[in-house]
């Protein structure tokens, strides 16, 4: 399944957030959207999910999802979104019971995706005696569950410390090697851009332009092992935005 | 000057090491400790006092009898197998208005924090109608609903029903909209959303705004009990004002008080029942 | 010392109302006149105080008179009990007799009483009940009567038709509302059956079609004292003479009373003047073309010099007794003091 965005344009009020934006999302890529805050990476996101519509052009599907795929276009939050008064697998198990799924059906995707995310152990436990790694990691199981085609993530990281970051990075780069999901990854952490995108999408200030789009052509697995080319390309990333970031952090914001 | 404060403080160090004195301790105090025994020892300590006080005329009959005469106005209450027709008939106008008022309460909370037309339409109507004294109201809810339960249920219904309904759209307001997109981002119908997420979210509010109705419920028990009740404690209280009997009075009020902890306890286990999940 | 903060501290538990009528009036004693304070309710019966008080008599007695207000006889009782209000007329109560044995206040007069050849309290019932059946009194068997509260003069009535219609107190299904306005509005709505009340409220009633009259209350209770004077137990042991000299006041402003609303023997010129006065207190808060007639209407007689009728006292005394809403042993030692009025 292909996504394309086709000139998006789109306003809060009277200030423009996002100027004529286009690219597309192919089957087992990871596309990362980086760029100053307020340039509306997260408002891009949500267009993509369909929980925002935007003033002008369009999100465009191509081809069908997977048939299994209950929940084709799902979504990662930066503040994992789990509700605290469901354990683990009541969180996942929510947002398999409007689909119908039940009982044993349930248990079984309830157990497999737990296994797949190293969660067995906490099936019970409820979301304020997880840590934030764990509460993500259950975030992405409850993503699993739904066999999304796309995963739309917002900051997933953003809310961890930095030594479980790069453990959580460890478990997305396993995961998308078994499973080539595809994915739009939203951050603003350049380290996370360029361990886990395929192409890296940099956007201007606000009102936020694609500035450039960065291709990196070496395979997920291997990047924990060549850092030091990565560190290059984050390096001329960052030179790309600095006087953007810069410009933005001076702004007073009125976006939400 | 600032000057000569630093000299001073650079010098200090120097003399330290001469003779070593520990760092003195600023921080503990704003902490609450459980200390169990203290308020039944308050508790204790008051109605001894009291009858003290009683007992060697400080303080008059008039103005307070003593608790022993209290006691012995409630002994009598439970001789006489009154109390039994009293409570019977308060607990069933107190649970009947109070389950009604809050249900009604949390349906309309829920209407109002859902819909922007039931919050245009109905939130200036509650803001209105809530301060009104329901007390001022008992001779329209006497043409209204009769002198039997119906008046008597309605006032605490009333009473209740208000800031139930703030309490729930409160909470409703407050539910944490992420919550609500992610539901919407793994497409769950509407009434999902509201049962799953909505409403667990929103129920610490509810659950306090129970506590709160309670206790209203329980005021209101007497000024419901003014009209036509022949039994029930509100009605007792009355009575015993009227033939300024204190010591019935006293009794009578020990009774709505204990009544009243004994609700909040209850609400208190149901918190920790459906809030468990909360740090 | 020891008494003041006994006082104190009884009035600070008892009632909001005493503080408040301590604000309004401030129990300062002045040098010339005594001043003294006397509970009022806005009732047509209490103005014997409020006619003394225009036409100067009080003055006469050297007596300089404030008067305090209250919406129900009740904080009323208790404000005269603090000895923040010195004197007061209300109908003896549960309350007033339990103040009474607590040793705090006396009645110490007689004031509105039944007569067979005056108008007096009427029985009445709503229409509905009277489409019913009940066209009598001794229909009244197993119907609602409304009262005010438990031990009022109302629920006094009730018991006293029921004993001499020869059924049982409890074959009376008395329903406490209160206050005033809510029996009545309950007795027009047909929510309860029946009630008795003075005759200017129950001729109002009557008018309008929604309740019927179906008796009077002189039947059932011969000579029935309905209010009494009361003051405060140290006003009548420690201060006689100011008592006497109240009542000396009072008694010529029955007599005006009496003269220009009951035996009408005034002249119209100076009963119009009576009525205005009265009007400063009674039905205030209408204009006074309006509140003439209601005024004027079915005044009961007040007994001259505040005379006591003794035996109806101590009739109302057994039955509070009777029905254990006083202690077994209140006594009418405890409740008057005789030594004022002349007594019948």
């Amino acid at each position: 399944m292909k996504i394309t965005l086709d000139s998006i344009s789109h306003h809060y009020g009277s200030t423009e957030v996002l100027n004529d934006i286009s690219f597309s999302l192919s089957d087992g890529e990871i596309v990362c959207i980086v760029g100053p805050s307020g340039c509306g990476k997260s408002t891009l996101l949500r267009f993509i999910g369909g929980l925002e519509r935007p003033d002008r052009g369009q999100v465009l599907l191509a081809g069908r999802p997977p048939a299994d795929s209950l929940n084709p276009l799902t979504y990662i939050f930066q503040d994992f979104a789990l509700l605290p008064w469901r354990t683990v697998e009541g969180n996942v198990s929510l947002v398999l019971e409007d689909h119908g799924i039940r009982g044993d059906k349930a248990r079984a995707i309830i157990d497999d995706v737990l296994a797949r995310t190293k969660l067995s152990d906490f099936r019970t436990a409820l979301p304020r005696q997880l840590s934030g790694g764990m509460k993500q990691r259950v975030a992405i199981a409850r993503a699993l569950s739904v066999k999304p085609a796309v995963m739309l993530m917002d900051e997933p990281l953003s809310a961890l410390d930095s030594q479980t970051r790069e453990l959580l990075m460890d478990d997305l780069v396993d995961l998308w090697t078994r499973e080539r999901f595809s994915a739009c990854y939203v951050t603003h952490n350049l380290a996370e851009a360029v361990r886990l995108g395929h192409r890296i999408i940099v956007l201007s200030r606000r009102p936020g332009r694609i500035r450039e789009i960065v291709e990196i052509d070496m395979p997920l697995a291997e990047r924990v092992d060549r850092l030091a080319e990565l560190e290059t390309m984050q390096r001329r990333i960052w030179e790309l935005m600095r006087e953007e970031a810069r410009a933005a952090d001076m702004e007073i914001s009125d976006v939400a | 000057m600032s000057h000569e404060v630093v000299q001073e403080r650079a010098a200090a160090p120097v003399g330290a090491e001469a003779a070593a004195t520990q760092v003195p301790f600023r921080g503990g105090g704003f902490r609450h400790r459980p200390l169990g025994l203290v308020s039944p020892l308050v508790f204790i300590t008051i109605i001894l006092l009291w009858e003290l006080g009683s007992r060697t005329g400080f303080i008059s009959d008039i103005a307070l009898p003593a608790p022993s005469q209290a006691l012995a106005a409630l002994v009598d209450l439970v001789k006489t197998g009154m109390l039994w027709k009293h409570l019977e008939a308060s607990l069933f106008r107190l649970v009947v208005g109070w389950t009604l008022g809050s249900l009604l309460g949390v349906a309309v909370g829920l209407f109002i924090g859902l819909f922007s037309l039931a919050r245009a339409g109905l939130l200036p109507l509650v803001s209105a109608l809530f301060p009104i004294p329901k007390i001022a109201l008992l001779p329209l809810f006497i043409i209204w609903f009769g002198i039997g339960e119906g008046s008597k249920v309605a006032t605490i219904l009333f009473g209740t029903f208000f800031p139930t309904v703030i309490a729930t759209y409160g909470g409703v307001d407050n539910v944490d909209r992420n919550l609500i997109r992610m539901g919407q981002s793994f497409g769950l119908s509407w009434l999902s959303i509201v049962r799953k997420i909505i409403l667990p979210g929103a129920m610490p509010a509810i659950l306090s705004g129970f506590r709160i109705s309670s206790s209203i419920a329980i005021v209101l028990l007497v000024a419901a009990e003014m009209i036509g009740a022949e039994y029930g404690i509100g009605a007792y209280v009355l009575m015993a004002g009227a033939l300024f009997a204190t010591d019935q009075l006293i009794a009578g009020v020990a009774l709505l008080s204990a009544l009243g902890l004994i609700i909040g306890w209850l609400i208190g286990r149901a918190e920790r029942y459906f809030l468990s999940w909360r740090t | 010392m020891f008494s003041i903060t006994r006082r104190r501290l009884g009035g600070l538990a008892l009632s909001g109302a005493l503080a408040a009528g301590t604000m309004m009036s401030g129990t300062v004693m002045a040098s010339a006149a005594d001043t003294i304070n006397v509970g009022l309710l806005s009732l047509t019966s209490h103005s014997p105080s409020i006619i003394a008080e225009a036409r100067g008599y009080f003055a006469d007695q050297d007596l300089d008179v404030e008067f305090v207000s209250f919406q129900a006889a009740q904080p009323m009782a208790v404000a005269i009990a603090s000895g923040d209000v010195d004197f007061g007329v209300t109908a003896i109560s549960g309350g007033l007799v339990s103040l009474a044995e607590k040793g705090v206040i006396k009645i110490i007069g007689g004031a509105l009483q039944e007569y067979p050849d005056i108008d007096g309290q009427k029985i009445l019932v709503s229409k509905a009940a009277h489409d019913d059946g009940v066209t009598t009194p001794a229909d009244l068997k197993g119907r609602t009567y409304g009262i005010t509260t438990t031990g009022s003069s109302f629920h006094y009535m009730a018991h006293k038709i029921a004993d001499k219609e020869g059924f049982d107190r409890a074959e009376l299904h008395l329903k406490p509302m209160q206050k005033v306005p809510a029996v009545i509005a309950s007795l027009k709505s047909g929510q309860i059956d029946a009630w008795s009340i003075v005759p200017n409220i129950a001729g109002a009633l009557t008018k309008g079609g929604e309740v019927v009259e179906i008796g009077k209350v002189a039947d059932y209770i011969d000579n029935y004292q309905v209010t009494t004077v009361f003051t405060s137990t140290a006003n009548a042991g420690d201060k006689p003479d100011l008592v006497k000299r109240f009542l000396a006041g009072f008694a010529k402003g029955v007599d005006d009373y009496n003269a220009a609303l009951v035996d009408k023997t005034m002249s119209e010129e100076e009963t119009a003047e009576i009525v205005a006065m009265i009007h400063e207190y009674v039905y205030a808060d209408q204009p006074l073309e309006k509140a003439d007639p209601r005024i004027r209407a079915g005044a009961m007689r007040i007994n001259a010099n505040a005379k006591l009728n003794l035996e109806s006292v101590r009739d109302q005394l057994e039955w509070f007794k009777s029905e254990g809403l006083v202690p077994e042993t209140a006594s009418m030692d405890n409740l008057v003091d005789a030594s004022f009025v002349e007594t019948f």
